[in-house]
This record gives structure tokens, sequence and C-alpha cells, in this order.
């Protein structure tokens, strides 16, 4: 790494003075001093989040419960009332890297997270999303890239969180300067969608202070495939949630991960509906291929994609 | 109503507050660690991670640098009890914490459960995954005393080994596990 | 007398490791936990150009950095650049900071030239080539055996198929390196290394230090796997820094992104074989075309042997008539070293591939193909034993015939290694207290060196292994030479065992008592009064032995909408000849199953063909078997004592991806042709991946 400035930050008004032009946020810093020590990025400053008190804390006073910017993912994975009432939640949450990453881990930090593309990642690389001309990954190495992509960078969203958050209508409260401003969990991505340079649609200095997850649905869940079966990115994965009230369904969302820049909602007609039959539900998978725009080497994440999507919804309606 | 007084003391707080965030270095700046119970102090630069410090500056080489980038585990130290990557924490994150390396578990004459069965079932083979395999499941026994395998297995799973030990590591934390 | 007693009390029992409590409680010191008084840290700057003229290289603005002692470069410009990662500086300062600030400032003045990384690719004229003046592709070899013309055209069952198998690293878990201190009084290095002996050598050569004045100390080394001997260019560097920082220690280990670069892997493979059996399941003709990368040292003997590309075919089985044809080909790409058996997971893969297909067009169950063409008594018991043990007659079926969507389905391969003794010394030392020093210049490299050296002492003397005190690792003890081809314990039991029996001739002349041993110990050595026995021995025959087997069956799941392929169970029946120690053999074996599963299912290197670099140097994205990939591993050691000591390091990582390759095509009816096997290679063979069509390259093909 290069040298810098480390800061502690006491408040979230704090963070925000001290952020400078050639600053960045340390939460658990599992992403941020990877890239720091590829030479990927190099602050000048790095102010540390997690001495701001009370921002790791689980709110679950009301029918929309808050999780501060700091609480580990660990925490949410053991949570008692986070896997009785959002079950989808906990189990991404166990399956973020290990216990010693979740033990570090934050949840902003994890929606915040940048691109895992090996070229992005290539200390020695000028690339696309770097500043670059070119994207190599397009016609070379691009077994983990996006299934689906809006602009020529390929890199998909690999935050697990942002996944079932999305099923589940989480939004994002940040602190843009003085500004408080709220993401639904798919603009929080947009920008990914849209533009090459970016990770997601936070500038520099924004700070996220807490996710805000309704409860009002019932049912969720979370699943991924992985090559190694523990403590690996995932190829592909999904998250299902739904309203069951009686034998009535309502609000069922389906996204998927790591297969674009954004967490992917798997639109269909059918989820409207208010039951789903296996026929339906299979329907639905069958749709993605439709949309696929596979490369040279993940067009195996397809079929992967329509499997994971017909058993998340296999397991919320069973 | 708001005396002088107490905007007095308000404009101070906040400069306090401030001043509590002053920022260290880029140069070395002085730094108090809690390691194995000893307090230490030293001078460090913010981008030295915990791992180099425990390494280079306190002689501390139990914790390996195997990959530097929190992918394999040979860190592996606890920190307030629960097991992290040393390699990807800046030692001046640690301030205040309680790091327990396997140093501070003890030394060949004294070894803990878990290091009495991984030398009976042949746990180890090179030895340099080892330490960081033994604070996990340190961490482990500490939060339980008759985990399942998938426990055990779950516990393990943020720690890597070359030589292929893992079967040998399940049998001697199951070993601890069925004497509890 | 050259000879293991028959009725041993130590050997071949569960003991556990001499060095168990200095690791298991931190306290044991690598070369990379040195800290010599003044150390200094050092570090390498690598060639960030796959292919390069290297003009210029500017130190100055390195030294110029605070703490930054001395800088060195790695050749004399100008020179090229074969490979992303090839050295070209060094510097050495008094912490990791500095040296990171200080390779950054080196001013390297380079002229990137064209560069090739893929093995088809380069096997083209057209290809830009790693050497201007020769052909990436070296001349192939080609070895003929019978008629194999003749024996197709007579054969009622032929068939052909297409492997092949990935580039795949060591990843040592400590890396490569040293801390060397070089001064007027002469060079000591601590390594972590195979081979105390190749690195003094190798030191004395490179640096012009007389021989007596080069010591080496390797105590304990975090893993060799093959890719540990000699010096290295690092050793080279961290010795002449140490030199130049006016005799400072200098403590230089690669990182781990070195370590996926430059210093050794297995070479990877491209085979088209072709199989001839008679309708019995008489092989008798066998034909292979392959090539393969053994990096930009195409083919040439590189640092630690390890040759080119090629493997013995057709393995193991006997055929009486075959062409081999192999060439190795130069890629732009660190070259190969000698990794874990060196050719014989790729051909074992081969063979044991196309085997599968012939049982299947001969409608004959595989094992019994396998027993009837095996020449070796040894390995056809073995594959009964396992069969028995595995349950394979009730648990192999037609090719995906079990329900879905998770099928199941089995496979098996066979093992040959070599191993055996080499010259080897010791010198045992017996103390009037009755504690005995065992002192050998050989490696424990986790293989258990240290505990082998106890037990034989133990067994010798009639005492216990917790009486004797091993030191190894160290150029100041009788030379034993390098730990590679499953050779160790077969060396240097030999040579312990005869130290040991010269030592005792020494103690019953001293003692007066005709059997010094067991019960008569500890009266003997009180007779020593001040001075110890001190004796030496060396290898001599009778004690060790050459040829170990194995086989290997695999049972697995295979979920065919995802393609994720689980491995449930493995059986192993290993033979070693004398087992030393059981319990550090049973580790042995499933450690190389392990590194088998590696091979299989996750490792290969990532080249891009557009810029020339890895895009895979870390565990990230080059993935090792995990806790959670581990299957349950059942074994049958053998205990052949009559055979004497022969080596098992080796043979143990074999099978293993064949075994678990063959398993994978019986569970969903499709040959799995590349190693490693990844969800999408799966999806692809079941038709489900959208623009891949199933390639037809494999199976019967007529007669």
């Amino acid at each position: 790494m290069k040298s810098f400035e480390y800061a502690k930050a006491r408040s979230v008004d704090g963070a925000i003075q001290l952020s400078t032009s050639e600053s960045r946020f340390l939460g658990g810093g599992i992403d941020l001093l990877g890239e720091m020590k590829e030479y990927i990025v190099s602050p000048k400053r790095v102010i540390d989040l997690k001495t701001i008190p009370n921002l790791d804390r689980i709110d679950t006073s009301t029918e929309t419960w808050k999780l501060g910017a700091n609480v580990r993912i660990a925490e949410i994975a053991r949570n008692d009332q986070i896997r009785a009432t959002l079950p989808g939640l906990a189990e991404a949450a166990a399956e973020v890297g290990s216990p010693q990453i979740r033990n570090v881990a934050t949840l902003a930090g994890n929606l915040a997270q940048h691109s895992r593309c090996w070229y992005y990642r290539q200390r020695d690389l000028r690339y696309l999303k770097r500043g670059g001309s070119t994207c190599y990954a397009r016609e070379g190495e691009n077994k983990y890239h996006s299934l689906f992509s809006g602009n020529p960078c390929i890199s998909p969203v690999v935050s697990n969180l942002a996944v079932i958050l999305a099923a589940l209508d989480g939004r994002v409260i940040v602190r843009r300067g003085e500004q408080k401003v709220t993401f639904a969990i798919p603009d929080l991505y947009a920008d990914a969608w849209n533009n090459p340079l970016a990770h997601n649609s936070l500038r520099p200095a924004d700070l996220i202070v807490r996710v805000e997850v309704p409860t009002a649905k019932n049912r969720s869940t979370y699943m991924q495939v992985s090559e190694k079966r523990d403590f690996d990115w995932a190829l592909v994965s999904c998250a299902a949630a739904g309203q069951k009230t009686g034998s009535q369904w309502s609000q069922i969302a389906v996204f998927l991960g790591a297969v674009a820049p954004i967490p992917y909602a798997v639109d269909s007609p059918l989820l409207e509906r208010s039951g789903l039959t296996s026929d339906s539900i299979a329907s639905i998978a069958e749709s993605l291929a439709s949309k696929a725009t596979p490369l040279t080497h993940n067009g195996y994440k397809l079929p992967i994609a329509q499997a994971l999507v017909r058993r998340c919804l296999d397991r919320i309606t069973s | 109503m708001v005396s002088a007084l107490a905007k007095a003391a308000a404009v101070a707080q906040a400069a306090e507050a401030l001043d509590d965030q002053k920022p260290v270095g880029p140069g070395p700046a002085k730094l108090v660690l809690q390691v194995n119970g000893h307090r230490q102090e030293i001078a460090v630069e913010p981008r030295e991670t915990l791992l180099d410090v425990l390494r280079n500056r306190l002689q501390l080489t139990g914790a390996k640098e195997v990959c530097d980038r929190a992918t394999c585990g040979g860190c592996t130290v606890l920190v307030n009890g629960q097991p992290i990557y040393a390699c990807m924490k800046l030692a001046f994150e640690m301030e205040g914490q309680e790091i327990l390396t396997v140093e501070g578990l003890g030394d060949q004459k004294k070894l803990n459960a878990v290091q009495q069965a991984f030398i009976e079932c042949d746990a180890l083979m090179c030895g340099y995954c080892t330490p960081g395999f033994v604070m996990s499941l340190t961490a482990l026994f500490n939060e339980k005393k008759n985990p399942t395998l998938v426990e055990i297995k779950k516990a393990c799973s943020g720690n890597l080994c070359r030589c292929g030990t893992y079967p040998q590591i399940f049998k001697a934390a199951q070993k601890i596990a069925e004497s509890s | 007398m050259s000879e293991w007693p028959k009725e041993p009390k130590q050997l071949g029992k569960e003991h556990v490791r001499y060095d168990g409590p200095i690791k298991v409680s931190g306290r044991a010191k690598y070369a990379s936990d040195m800290q010599p008084g003044g150390w200094l840290y050092g570090m390498m700057l690598r060639s960030e150009w796959p292919a390069a003229r290297i003009r210029a290289i500017d130190l100055q603005p390195a030294l110029r950095i605070p703490g930054i002692k001395a800088a060195v470069v790695a050749n004399n410009p100008p020179f090229i650049v074969r490979f992303y990662g090839q050295e070209i500086a060094a510097v050495a300062g008094v912490s990791k900071q500095a040296c990171l600030d200080a390779l950054r400032a080196i001013r390297v003045e380079a002229e990137p030239l064209p560069f090739v990384v893929k093995e088809e690719a380069a096997l083209s004229d057209a290809s830009p080539r790693v050497f201007e003046n020769q052909p990436n592709a070296g001349d192939p070899r080609i070895l003929q055996v019978g008629d194999p013309n003749a024996a197709f055209q007579s054969a009622d069952k032929i068939v052909e198929g297409f492997f092949q198998t990935s580039v795949q690293l060591h990843h040592c878990w400590e890396t490569h390196g040293n801390t060397i201190q070089l001064n007027d009084d002469g060079l000591t290095c601590w390594a972590s290394t195979q081979g105390i002996s190749s690195v003094k050598d190798g030191l004395a050569d490179n640096l012009g230090v007389p021989l007596d004045r080069v010591h080496v100390i390797s105590e304990f080394m975090g893993g060799g796997f093959g890719a540990k001997n000699g010096a290295g260019v690092e050793g080279g560097l961290a010795a002449r820094l140490s030199k130049e920082a006016g005799g400072q220690a200098v403590r230089l280990m690669l990182t781990r992104f070195d370590e996926a670069l430059a210093v050794g892997n297995r070479p990877s493979s491209f085979q088209k074989v072709r199989l001839g059996a008679k309708k019995d399941g008489t092989l008798v003709a066998y034909q292979l075309e392959a090539f393969g990368s053994a990096g930009y040292a195409s083919g040439g003997m590189t640092a630690a042997g390890g040759g080119g590309a090629g493997f013995p075919a057709p393995y193991i089985y006997q055929i009486p008539n075959s062409r081999v044809q192999q060439t190795t080909v130069a890629i732009n790409a660190g070259s190969a070293r000698a990794m874990r058996a060196p050719g014989h997971p790729q051909a074992s893969f081969g063979m044991e591939s196309i085997m599968d297909e012939m049982a299947l067009a001969l409608n004959m169950d595989p094992l019994e193909l396998r027993i009837k063409n095996d020449p070796s008594e040894i390995r056809r018991e073995q594959f009964r034993i396992a069969g028995e043990r595995f349950g394979w007659k009730a648990k192999y079926r037609a090719p995906a015939s079990s329900p879905g969507p998770v099928k199941t389905g089995v496979g098996c391969g066979g093992a040959t290694w070599g191993g055996g003794g080499h010259a080897s010394e010791a010198e045992v030392q017996i103390n009037p207290d009755g504690t005995v020093e065992v002192r050998c210049g050989t490696q424990d490299l986790g293989t258990g060196t240290m505990t082998v050296i106890a037990i034989v002492a133990a067994e010798a003397f009639g005492i216990e292994p917790s009486a004797i005190t091993v030191k190894i690792g160290d150029t100041a003890f009788p030379a034993s030479g390098g730990s590679g081809g499953s050779t160790t314990a077969a060396s240097v039991s030999p040579a312990v065992f005869d130290a040991c029996q010269n030592a005792l001739r020494d103690l019953s002349v001293a003692s007066g008592l005709a059997d010094p041993r067991g019960s008569n110990w500890g009266p003997a050595t009180s007779r020593l009064r001040i001075n110890p026995v001190v004796a030496r021995g060396r290898w001599k025959e009778g004690l060790s032995g050459h040829g170990a087997g194995g086989v290997q069956m695999a049972e697995v799941a295979v979920d065919i909408e995802t393609g994720f392929v689980r491995v449930n169970r493995i059986v192993c029946v290993q033979d070693c000849g004398l087992v030393v120690n059981r319990l550090a053999s049973i580790s042995q074996i499933n450690g190389g199953i392990i590194m088998g599963i590696g091979f299989a299912l996750y490792e290969e290197r990532i080249m891009d063909a557009t810029t020339g670099v890895i895009l895979n140097p870390n565990f990230e994205t080059y993935k090792l078997p995990g806790a959670a990939d581990i299957p349950d591993i059942e074994i049958v050691l053998q205990d052949m004592p009559e055979r004497g000591v022969i080596g098992i390091g080796e043979p143990v990582t074999i099978p293993t991806a064949a075994a678990i390759a063959n398993a994978i095509s019986n569970a969903i009816g499709k040959r799995v042709n590349h190693l490693p096997i990844f969800p999408a290679q799966i999806l692809g063979l079941l038709g489900k991946v959208p623009g891949v069509p199933v390639e037809e390259r494999n199976g019967e093909t007529g007669a």
C-alpha cells in the first residue's frame, strides 16, 4: 500500500467533515485494503467508520426494521429475530466469505463493495473500469462475468445482501453531505448498469448510514451456487421473497446476483398472480433465456440461474 | 434558552470531538495495542497491518503471512474472542481491542485442548497453517462445548491447508467435542 | 546387519509427530520467521510484461527511499524477459513499507515484445516465438513398441478420446525464500527448502563463497511439493543484497502473487488417445499424440528438474503395441518444476478415462477390465481389496442410471511410483544419561522425517521415541540428499539405522554389555561416564525398496441442474513397503488425495491471451479444496515390511482425479475430458449451455 493518513470518525457528520477528494471510508476493510494492496486505489486518507457510535444497531421496534451501516455480517447471520422473520437475509449473510470475514465485514461495506472482475483487480492492467479504454473480459476470460448487461462493462454485482435486500424491498439511507438520500436497491446499483466506471450509484463521499427493511414479506429465501462448497463467490445467487396471507400470495419478487451489474429482477407477469404452480414457476425460470446475452464462457450461468429461480420459488411456496 | 456558557461548552465539545478525529500518519505514529494480555507501545505507519506489526515489530511469528489477502486463514488471530484475518486489519484499527495470538495460548509445555488434540490426531504436517486453525477452533470451543461436525467444518471454513490435513483436524475437533 | 527387526516395537505403529508441540504452539521458526539482529526486509520487482527487451534499470530512485540499504538487478540490461513475473530487481530495507515504496520507484525501460500464452496458439507457425531462434514446439519424442497399426486392425473394439489437464501450481503454504546473511565470515542461509545441500552448492557457486564458509539451515519449512530445490533467483538476490548492505541479514520471501508466476508448476497436457482391445477385454493397441507446456523453458531442464511436459504412457496397463508421441511447447509463462509425482496425474487421467470408454464399448465392468490388464500383482490385489471395501459391484451401474436431479456415479484408477532410497548419512550420539541425539542433513516438509528418525533410532535401541532428540535441516550435519521423489524415508531410515548399529557396537564395547538395548539401556549408558558415543552411518541395501502402487475409487454426486459436483467418498488402498509411522502415512495419503481433488475439480492457472498476465494469482480464483469440500476418505494402508521402506508422498496423489472424473462421467453419462471439472463443463456436456454444441469427440469409433 502507499502511505496514508488514518482517522477515526466519531460521528456521521465527523466522517463527512474528514472526507476529502482523496479519502476513502473504511468499514470491515476486506474490500478497501485488498484494493489498496494492489494499488488499484491509493487514498491519501482512510477514515475509519467503525468508531462512530450507534451505527451497529439492529432496530426491530417497528414494522420496518433498521440495520445500522456498521452491523457486522456475522451478526445478521446469527440474529434470532432476523432468522425468524427475514430468513433470506440471514441465509445470504451466512454465505458471505468465511467466519473471519463475517466477523469484521459491515452491511454497508458489503453493499458498496467494488467489482471482483479479475481484469479490474489485476494490478498491472489499465482496464475499462479503471479508466482505460478496453474491456478485456468481453472477448477474453469471462466465465464469471455478466449474463445480462446494459453497457460495455460486464462486471456483475457480487454482494449477496444486495440480492436479498432487493427482493425484500430494502432501502439504503445515505448521507450525501448535508443531504439524506434514500435508494431502493435497484437504484443503488443503477449507475453500474449505465456507466462502465461505476460500481454502484454512490458518489465518493457518500456515506451509507443504515438499511431499512420492511417486514411485510413473511417468506424469503436466498441460495447460491459456487464452484466450491464454502468460502467462494457465487457463480449465480438468487433471492425470492413474498407475502403469504392465508393461501394468497402477493408482492413476490425474485432477484439474481452475479449475473448483471445490478441485482437482476426476474420479471414475469406470472409473479403477479395470487398462486404459483410448479408449471408457472418453471415458466418464470424459462423466461430468463430470452433476455440473456451469454458471452463465450459464461452461458452456463443461464441453467444455474433457472435452477435457482425454480428452487427459491419452490422453497418459499412450499 | 441556551446560555452562552452552554453554547461555549458545545463548541468546545465539538472541537474536542474533531480533535478526537485528528488523523495520524502518514509517517509513524504512536500506537498502543493489547496483545496476549500485554500492553505494547510501538511507532507504526497507518499502512502497517496488524499482521505486519505482530510478526515484524512484536516478534510474534505464529500468525503467518500466507496470502496477505484474507483468503486463507494463515494469519487468523482472535480479537475480543472472535477470529479475524490479521492481514486485512490496519494496526491502527486495533486500538482498544483484545488481541490473542497462538503465543498467548501457552507454550510447548502448556498446550490447550485444541493443540493437544492436534498432536494426538496428527492434525498437522508442515505446520504453516496450524496456528490459524488452532485459533479458529479455540474460538469455537470457547463458544460451544460439543459442536457437531457441520459446525466444526463451518468454523474451519475460513482456513485452508495445502498439505490436506483436514480429515485429521476434524478428528481432533470431534475428539474434543466427544470428551466434553 | 541390514535388516529390519522381525517384530518391531516402534516401526509401523502410530506415533505422534516429534515436531507437534513446537508447531501447534506457533513456536517453530521457519525461514520466513527469522529475524537475526539488524535484519533487513527484502523484496523483488518482477516484470509486468509477458515479453520484453529490458534496456535499462535505474535503481537510484529506489536507493533514495528512506530506509533502503541496498538494491540490485537480477540481470544486467539489456536482457529479454520471457514471462509475466520474471525477476527484474530486488531491494532491501529496514521495513516492508520502505521496500514497497522502493520497488515502485525503480525505473525500468522496456520494449514490449510479442508473446503467446496459450498452448494451442503457440503450436502454430504464425505464433510469436518465445525464443527468437527456435520454434515454440520442441521436436516430438516418439516411442513405439510392437506394431500398433496392425494391432488396431486386429482389435475388436477401438475407442478414442481427447483429454486435457490444466497447469497446476504448487502453492506451498510458506512461500519460497530465504533469510541470508553474507559477510566476510561467510554465508548463513535460513532456507525454505527441500534440499539444503542444493541451496549450499548453489549459493557457494553463485556468490563465490568457499563451501566451508556456507551454512544452510532449514529446520522447519512450510511445504515444497517439488518446487523448492536450489537457492532460486531469490536466494542469489538476497545474498547480494546482504553483501551490499554491509553484511546485514536480508529476509526475502516471495509473495503469494509471485508464487503463481515464477517458481514452478505442473505442465498442462492435451492428449489425443486411441485404444484397441479384443472382445474379451485384452488390450492390444494404444496410441497417444500429446503436447503440453512447461512454460518458457520449452522442455529444457528447469530449476529442480521436471523437464518438459511429457508423461508415462500408456501408464500402468500392459499393452503390447503402442505408439506414443509427445511434444513440449513453449509459452511465455513461468517454467514448470517437478510437482508431486510429475507427469503421473496427467497420465493417469488420460489413461483411466479411455479405459472407462473401453469398458463401456465392451459392456464390461471397468474394474474387471483393469484387473485383467494390470501387470502388477500388488495392484491387482489392491483393486480387489478396494472393490470390496468400496462396494464396487453394487455401486457400479450403467452411466446416468441413477435418478436425478442429483446423480451418483463411481470411478477408479491406479498408480505407480518409484520411491526408494539414495545416499544418505546420519550421526548418532548416545549420552551418558541415556538420552540420544540424531543428526542428519535431511529435510522435513511436513512429511514427518523428524518423527521417522526418532522411530528408527528408538527401534534400534529398544527405547522410546521420546528419549530421542532429532536434529535435521542443517548442512553442518551429515549430508543426506534432497527430499524429492518420495525417497526421504527410504534414504534416511537405513542411514539412521546403520548409524545406530555402529553406535551400539561402540556402546557395547564401552559398557562391557553385549546387548545394551532395551532394559539394558540405562545400565549400559551410565557406564559411559563423561564421553558420549558418537557414530556415523550410511544408507545400505536391504532396508529400502522400490515401486509403490496404489488404487483409488471415488463416489460422486452431480447436480445436473446446476453442474455442482460433490465428492462423497474415496477409498484408497496403498502400499509403501515397510510403514515407519502409520499415523503420518495416513496423513500423507489424505493429503495426496486432497491435492488430487484440487487437480480434479478446482485448480488451474489462468493466463489471459490478450495481455499475457495471470488472472488468478491468489486463492480467490485459484481455488483450493476447503473444509467443506473434503469427502469421507477410507484408507487401507498395506504394511509390507519384507519390501523395505519405499516412500508414499507421491503415489497417493496420482489416481484421484482419474477416479473422480470417471465417477462424474459415470454419473452423468457423458465423458468429462478437461480438468479441472467445473459446473460449466458438466452443463455443457449435458447440452444445457446456450451456444455450446455437445462435442462428440469421445467414444467408440469402430473396429
